[in-house]
Parts: structure tokens; sequence; C-alpha cells
């Protein structure tokens, strides 16, 4: 029998423009969220997404779940075209593929109990659970993201953000999913709490033998909790890490490493050196958009933009003057 | 004497009673970190000492707040109004919050000069393009007449900065000013608040979430737990042996290079809200070296033989047991 491929997703050109007007008799203006990625996620891994505001990593996470139809480019699962799929059989694809997203309280419906929360992904899908079955399936839901039974009756207003999170995640888990695309799921969590839910997305991970694809702005946290690590900036994969620890290439994953403190005096960063702001999605440079930030730039990083060079390590860069 | 001196700070919102019995000092040319998770109390000790607790219908109960010399509880609001934004600056978390979003920004930083200074509007405006470039702001004489809604949110901060900054304040504190900015820019932001305590001798009290920020720029460390002080030291000390056993937990609540994975496990339950302190310890329910005795009596804040103070029972044991 044939082994299953590695990869579970595989996204090749993958590009989505939003069109935009500036009040109802402005000129209309494009912005290039996502830029000709090409990215391919492992099974049973964790891919980090990892980059800061306008750097399209929200966008990629709902291109992959198809909330967002692509401009370009095509995503894969599991052997399948997502373009091709009709909307029945792309609903039904979307039992194996769910989303956790950052806000879990605009995620759920205030007047919804936990148990109507935790059922709604059946009613969606048509499928209409006997009140046991019913009752039985929230039971196991609840255990499952360690959540007391007696939580069903609760409404999304008596809960805690971790609570609420976890009920997120429950909800997601309802059709026993390969693959979880977390966008940001800890970023409005204090970080006793964002840490709890980590620790759970380990143990759901190993139990149920997940896929993740986790979107975050957190360097230190992505480099804890992924096997690999995809830097955006301004819409394009700036560089892959094949693994947590390698060491960045990219000019830009240099800066936002240095940028990140590490929780010991010991180790302060000299950012002395930092300068420059983040430029506008609507109005990118033509060649390299860190080109403008960057210490190495030249001619040739403001004429062109440098494409993902993947070396035999797996580790892929994009920069005309990578560091060693 | 330090420049601010807050001591058993206690404060009534409505008959709650969000904080209790606070303490901290702060000098010239030295940061303090006030840190602690949502709840904490962070904000309200601000707040209190900015005297601004009537907006939000609080009153101080009880304790002192000792600013150069002079009882900040016993000054008048005109008194007050006089040290506010003069000698004493406020960073907010939002910059849109501190900005008139119809004034152009230079205009904005003119204000404070004129109004606390005393400048006519040449030397005001000399006065705002001089500081927005210290801040490093490209191209300051023409951002100068921007709005706000013009500048990236980094620069926005910049202007907030320059502004709490145009009237040569001796104490700045500044609630959670990078936490809604990308980390490139809040790096550079920390940076400059670093900078501007250590060439011009400011005071500033840093209040964050996070740790990584205060292992960065702080000197001392507060950490304050459900409107209470857990533990305050050295920032070293702080890092390398915290004795309380929340400090413990929410350091070891950040992932750092080498932790294998699996050993994130953070703090079981949540910070409980006001109205439903636990009496003793309110960190007793999540803590893991609960004592028979922290659930009925609140540990006092003790001073450490070495260093430091700590309100814990289970520290204070260790420590009569040598």
């Amino acid at each position: 029998m044939a082994e299953p491929a590695r990869d579970l997703v595989q996204i090749r050109g993958l590009g989505k423009v939003f069109e935009s007007r500036k009040g109802l008799f402005g000129k209309s203006r494009s912005l290039k969220a996502v830029s000709a990625v090409d990215l391919d996620i492992p099974r049973g891994k964790v891919t980090g997404v990892v980059g800061e505001s306008g750097c399209g990593k929200s966008t990629l996470a709902r291109l992959v779940v198809r909330l967002l139809r692509p401009s370009e480019g095509r995503i894969t699962f599991d052997g399948v075209d997502l373009q091709q799929q009709s909307n029945t059989a792309m609903r039904r694809l979307r039992r194996r593929i769910q989303m956790v997203f950052q806000d879990p309280y605009s995620a759920i419906d205030p007047r919804y109990t936990v148990a109507d929360a935790l059922l709604e992904p059946f009613q969606v899908q048509g499928i209409r659970l006997p009140a046991a079955e019913a009752r039985a399936k929230v039971a196991g839901l609840l255990d499952m993201v360690r959540l007391g039974r007696e939580m069903a009756g609760s409404y999304p207003h008596q809960l805690s953000g971790g609570q609420r999170q976890r009920i997120g995640i429950a909800r997601a888990l309802a059709f026993k999913p390969d693959f979880l695309v977390l966008d940001e799921p800890t970023a409005s969590l204090d970080v006793s709490i964002q840490a709890q839910i980590i620790a759970l997305l380990e143990q759901l991970k190993a139990e149920l033998g997940l896929t993740y694809l986790f979107i975050s702005h957190d360097l230190g946290l992505v480099r804890y909790f992924c096997d690999r690590i995809v830097v955006m900036y301004l819409g394009r994969v700036v560089e892959i890490l094949p693994e947590p620890r390698a060491k960045p290439r990219h000019p830009y994953t240099r800066t936002l490493l240095e940028s990140t403190f590490a929780p010991d005096p010991n180790q302060r960063r000299d950012i002395s050196r930092l300068t420059g702001e983040i430029a506008s999605a609507y109005e990118l440079p033509a060649g390299c958009a860190f080109a403008a930030r960057c210490a190495f730039a030249d001619e040739t990083c403001r004429a062109r933009v440098p494409e993902l060079m993947t070396d035999a390590s797996g580790h892929a860069t994009a920069c005309f003057h990578p560091l060693n | 004497m330090a420049l601010l001196e807050v001591r058993d700070l206690s404060i009534d919102i409505a008959g709650i009673k969000p904080l209790d019995g606070i303490g901290f000092a702060v000098d010239r040319g030295q940061i303090l970190g006030l840190v602690g998770e949502s709840g904490s109390g962070k904000s309200l000790t601000a707040l209190s000492v900015m005297g601004l607790l009537p907006l939000i219908g609080g009153r101080v109960e009880r304790g002192s707040i000792r600013f150069d010399g002079a009882e900040l509880t016993q000054l008048s609001e005109p008194e007050l109004r006089r040290l506010r934004g003069r000698r004493i600056a406020f960073i907010t978390q939002n910059p849109m919050t501190s900005l008139d979003p119809v004034m152009r920004v230079g205009a904005q930083i003119d204000q404070v000069s004129r109004l606390h200074l005393g400048l006519d509007a040449k030397a005001a405006a000399a006065r705002s393009i001089g500081l927005m470039e210290r801040l490093r702001i490209p191209a300051a004489a023409t951002v100068y007449h921007h709005y706000p809604q013009e500048l990236s949110g980094g620069m926005k901060q910049r202007i907030v900065i320059a502004m709490a900054l145009s009237a040569d304040p001796d104490l700045i504190i500044a609630d959670e000013p990078t936490t809604a900015l990308d980390v490139t820019i809040q790096a550079q932001i920390i940076q400059l608040l670093v900078e501007l305590v250590r060439d011009r001798g400011v005071a500033l009290v840093l209040i964050t979430h996070d740790m990584g920020v205060v292992a960065q720029a702080c000197d001392r460390v507060v950490v304050l737990y459900a409107g209470r002080v857990a533990e305050s030291n050295s920032v070293r000390e702080i890092f390398a042996s915290p004795r309380h056993p929340y400090t413990k937990a929410l350091i070891g609540c950040i992932p750092r290079d080498g932790m294998a994975p699996g050993s994130l496990a953070g703090i079981p339950g949540s910070v409980p809200s006001v109205a439903r302190y636990p009496a003793g310890c309110r960190f007793n329910p999540r803590c893991s070296e609960v004592l028979p005795l922290c659930p009925e009596v609140v540990p006092p804040l003790e001073r450490m033989p070495s260093s430091g103070e700590v309100a814990c029972h289970a520290v204070a044991a260790k420590v009569s047991h040598g």
C-alpha cells in the first residue's frame, strides 16, 4: 500500500488581492495581501507562520480554510485540489479542515449556551443528532478540552477568556479534523492562560494526530511550539526555517529575532540599530519589500523581488544578500 | 527619599476595593516595572498616582503617594493639574486616546510647552520639532504638519512620547506603551524610553504585562497579583531567583530558548474578578505551594534577608526555618 504523501497541504503560487475604494466615488486601489506563496504543510507537524501587521499571515490562514477565495494559485489538501470542489464537496471537506480564531468571544453567538455552540457545527453540516447522542458529543468535546461537563449550560459571558478559547477549540474538533488552522489563538489571553492553551494544543496534537498551521506575531512562542517556521513580510514568504532553532539568514528574520525580548535581564538586546517602519501594503516597492529597512540593501534589492531559494536542509530564503 | 514613593495604597471605587496596600518607590534615572496580568491593578495604580481616580468614580481610601516631597493625596485638583503634564507625564497604551484626531500633531505637542512652560508659538514649534527628531521621527518638520490618522501606530506613539517630554517632566508613567505595536516597532520605542531615562534622568514607571519588556528595560520590578504586591526586587533577582510562587509560575509561562516541548504548563485557573477575590492570599486557589494558612490569612509583604520583598506564607515559613 502506498504511504500517504508527506505533505497534507500543498500551496502553489497563492495570491490574494483586495480591491477597495476610498469613499463612494474615490479611486479604487488594490492591496496585495498575499503574493506568490509556495508552501508545503507536513502531516503531524506544527508549521508556524510569523510576521507583523500587514504581512498577510491571517489572509493566508483564511485562504487555506477557504474562508477567502484566492486571486491566483492553488491549494491541495490531501491530494484534492480545493479550487475544483463544488460547494457541497467543499462543505464535506471542511469537516477535516478547521479553524480556531483569535477572539473566541466573537466566534460564539452570545445567545448560545456552550452546548448549543458545540452542536452548531453539526447543524451547519445538516446533521441531526438524537438528544442522547448530542449530550454525549457535548460531554466528549468538553472532556477533550479539559472543561467540566457542568459547563454545557453556561453562556459565553459567564466564561473566562481561556475557557472561551477552549470552547473555540472544542468546536473545531467536533468532526475529528485532520488539520487545524490556528489564527493567533492566544493573542488576546494573559500569558498564564496562553501557556495553558498551548499545553492543551500540544496534548491534543499528540492524542489526535493533528496537523497544525499556527499563525502568530510572537516569534518566541513560535520557536517554542512549532516544528518549522515560515516568516512573512508584506505578503510574501521571506524565509522558512526547517527547524525552530535554525539560524535566520534573512535580515528581516534577524531583526524580528533581535526585537523579541528574552525573559532574562542577562540577555538584553542591543536594538540601537533598529530603524524604519513597515511600508503600507497599498504602496509596495518594486523590489524586496524589506529593502527600505535593510542595512544590506543595494540597487538589485530595490529593483527586483528576490526569489525564495531552498537549500538541501530545507532552509529557504528570499534574499540577495543572505546572512551566514 | 525617592522621587516617587507610594505606600500602602488602597483605593475604593463604588464600594469595590481593587487595590490593597500597594507600595513601591522610583528614583530619577530609574525604570520601575509594574508587572501583572489583566486585573492585577496595574492601570489603576497609574490612575491613582496621576490623581485621576475621580474620573472613574474612585478615591484613595488609605495610604500615601509622595512625589518630590509633596503628598499627592492631599493636593487639590488645581494643584494636581499643575503637576500633571508638567512634572508628571502619562503615556497610554492607545495613542489615539491621547491625540486629538482633528488637530495637527505638531500643534498638539506645542500646546504642552506653551501651557506649561509659557513658550511662544515659534519657540514651541522649534522645541517640538527638536523633540520629534530626538525620537527619530524621519522628516520631523513635515510630520509636524500631519494629522494623527496619517501616521502609523509607532509614529503616533512617538508623538505621544514627544508630548509627554515637552514640559520636561521628572516622572513618566507609561501604561503598556508598546502593547498595541508590532514587535520591531515595540523594540524601537522601548529603546527610546530607556535612552530618555539614562540621558535625561527622568524616572519611569513602566506598566506592562510582558516579562520580556521587563527583562529588557527595567531596573526594579514590582509584581502585582489581584490588586496586591506579590513580590518586588531588582530585575536581576526577580528573574534569577523569583520567590513568590506566582512570580515563578509567571516566568515559567514564557517560552524561552532551550525549553523542551511540553514544558510550558501555564497557571491553572484564571485571575479572579474584583468581586470574587478569595479570602487570605488571593493567589491561593491557583498556587502549587499552598499551606492551610493561605486561604485564611492575608500574607504580609515582608522584607527578605538578602533583598526584595515577598508576600507569601510559604516563603516566610522557609525563611524562618533557615
